[in-house]
């Protein structure tokens, strides 16, 4: 389930962590106990936390800093070598390129196809709402191997729609759907879709509904209203949807694989190959850290970006 | 404005489709009578349905699959709601801080996760076993349960702890019969999210599994890499009946979009 697992993300840029409410009640915060047993309670997690998650991801980091020409060599030094080698080779920086380009791509569309969605989730009543939620976050429980597959069948060169574009006369012969750009753009797009739309409803849920009967009121048009009231209020929404699907895009593997193949080396499927089938780790963990660099500085510069422009007062 | 409204849910439910579309593909073209997969499927048979029970790999992947997921979705719940508790009824100093390491797990791209675990699993001999396994997908799991039971807790009534307390119960059974009780639909929940997450994981697993031990979407992807049969469709088909049972109960404990954090 790759694409379930990023609705963190959203912790960074949208939601603060779920806390329980602060208690008002002044009889409650009595319940606030010293936290000597929490603390226990808290232990086996936070040790298995630590231990097979913290430690792991550091002594990666510390990897990447290891440099051998061979998977048994014992000359290793401690050196940027790795990453010189990465910024060096244009095979690389094209993999690194590719999916910087896909990831724009998935989200641009995800944006396009997601906000009217949203829109129709924030103005309907709250039944039509969830039945619309469940429709599109039950497919994120299916296994995104089981959904590719299906795109599989619609995209091959004979496959569903290259044979009724046929039929319709609109194309003579098949267009590469699959094993392409495009391909990995349709399967990414539907896989995190879901995602750009409820984090756009979350935000549209907030608006208050007299700003757009005031706007109205005041002699607007629907389109006016929508573009000087609706819009620039759902901003942090289509943010945080676009961080979020821009970060999945960025790190997935199955998608690229099975629907790109070859033909669109993006990073995961590299850092995959260097680490599987070449062995060669430390390599493998400066491409990890540089896809997770490169899509934090991306989404760093496009939140700062947004806050400087001329929405700022949205966000505060 | 009328009319942009219809135009709107028009475009809603063909953007609905479009979400839905490749599993709606998937199922019928299991049935096809056909060697290779098609949509629509040509003509109608079950036989990729027996031709899947007379393979032994998906149905050892199948059970590897169940017996793990529901492995890792113990664990995850009971590290998880252990921990849950804790944040929300103490006054642990640092609070956010672990909430976030606690569900940072989730913002680091599952490949780079899968890299990790690998390189630090080989020299503790770990790698490719099933305990290695079950550690990488406990550790998925968890920040969906921390999360679930935490949104469970936020309405948690401690009153009610606190009565059971003066009338002399001591501090496990007020957990046995008060707290747990009330929390136990965000527990299923988060229980059941964690067994589909760890079912259905793919990047992760990946790195984890070794030849003799592989899960259900690792066969599934393999087999799609190199071969190229409507088994795949058949075998995609019993995944998405089992997610639907699943999502159904789900929906019913907690609403599935809600935990995707959509709608109040």
């Amino acid at each position: 389930m790759e694409s379930v697992r990023h609705y963190a993300h959203q912790e960074v840029t949208q939601d603060p962590p779920v806390t329980p409410k602060q208690e008002t009640d002044p009889g409650q915060r009595k319940k606030k106990k010293a936290y000597v047993p929490g603390l226990l309670l808290l232990l086996p997690i936070l040790l298995f936390i630590f231990g097979f998650f913290v430690v792991p991801m550091l002594y990666i980091l510390y990897l990447s800093f290891i440099y051998t020409d061979s998977p048994n060599a014992t000359n290793a030094v401690f050196s940027l070598k790795n990453y010189i080698l990465f910024f060096t080779d244009s095979y690389y920086l094209s993999s690194l390129w590719i999916t910087v380009k896909v990831s724009l791509y998935t989200v641009l569309v995800s944006l396009l196809l997601g906000y009217p969605v949203a829109l129709t989730m924030a103005k309907s009543s709250p039944r039509i709402r969830g039945y619309i939620a469940l429709l599109i976050a039950a497919p994120l429980l299916v296994s995104i191997v089981v959904r590719n597959f299906g795109w599989y069948l619609l995209l091959l060169p004979n496959g569903t729609i290259n044979s009724i574009l046929t039929s319709l006369g609109i194309i003579d012969s098949p267009l590469k759907l699959l094993f392409s750009e495009i391909g990995v753009v349709i399967g990414l797009s539907n896989a995190y879709l879901p995602f750009m739309i409820l984090a756009i409803a979350t935000s549209l849920y907030n608006i208050d509904p007299s700003l757009e009967r005031a706007s109205a009121i005041l002699g607007a048009s629907p389109l006016r209203s929508f573009f000087s009231v609706t819009l620039p209020l759902s901003l942090p929404g289509i943010i945080s949807g676009c961080v979020l699907v821009f970060s999945m895009s960025m790190s997935a593997y199955v998608t690229p694989a099975l629907m790109g193949g070859a033909n669109v080396p993006m990073m995961p499927v590299v850092a995959y190959d260097q680490i599987n089938n070449l062995l060669r780790w430390t390599f493998g963990s400066a491409l990890s850290y540089v896809l997770l660099a490169t899509t934090m500085i991306m989404v760093t510069v496009f939140t700062r970006g947004f806050e400087k422009s001329k929405f700022r007062e949205v966000f505060r | 404005m009328k009319t942009t409204g219809k135009l709107r849910l028009i475009f809603t439910i063909l953007t609905i489709i479009y979400i839905l579309v490749p599993l709606l593909v998937v199922i019928p073209a299991s049935f096809t009578s056909a060697s290779y997969p098609s949509f629509p499927p040509q003509g109608f048979s079950f036989q990729w349905y027996t031709k899947l029970l007379e393979r032994p790999e998906f149905v050892t992947a199948l059970i590897n699959s169940a017996k793990f997921a529901f492995m890792a979705a113990f664990f995850a719940v009971i590290f998880g709601t252990l921990g849950a508790l804790a944040i929300a009824k103490y006054d642990i100093p640092g609070k956010a801080y672990i909430t976030s390491l606690l569900t940072s797990p989730l913002s680091v791209p599952q490949l780079v996760l899968g890299v990790a675990l690998l390189i630090y699993f080989t020299p503790l001999m770990l790698a490719g076993t099933g305990t290695g396994f079950l550690i990488a997908h406990i550790i998925i799991c968890i920040p969906y349960v921390i999360r679930l039971v935490l949104t469970g807790l936020s309405g948690f009534d401690y009153n009610l702890e606190r009565a059971a307390a003066i009338l002399g119960a001591s501090p496990l059974t007020i957990f046995w019969k008060v707290t747990l009780p009330l929390i136990r639909p965000a527990i299923i929940s988060g229980g059941l999210f964690a067994f589909l997450i760890s079912f259905d994981n793919v990047t992760v697993s990946l790195f984890m599994v070794s030849p003799d031990m592989r899960t259900l979407p690792i066969e599934i992807f393999s087999h799609m890499q190199d071969a190229y049969d409507p088994l795949v469709a058949s075998v995609s088909s019993v995944v998405i009946f089992i997610s639907v049972i699943l999502i159904v109960i789900l929906e019913k404990l907690q609403g599935v979009g809600k935990v995707f954090g959509g709608t109040h």
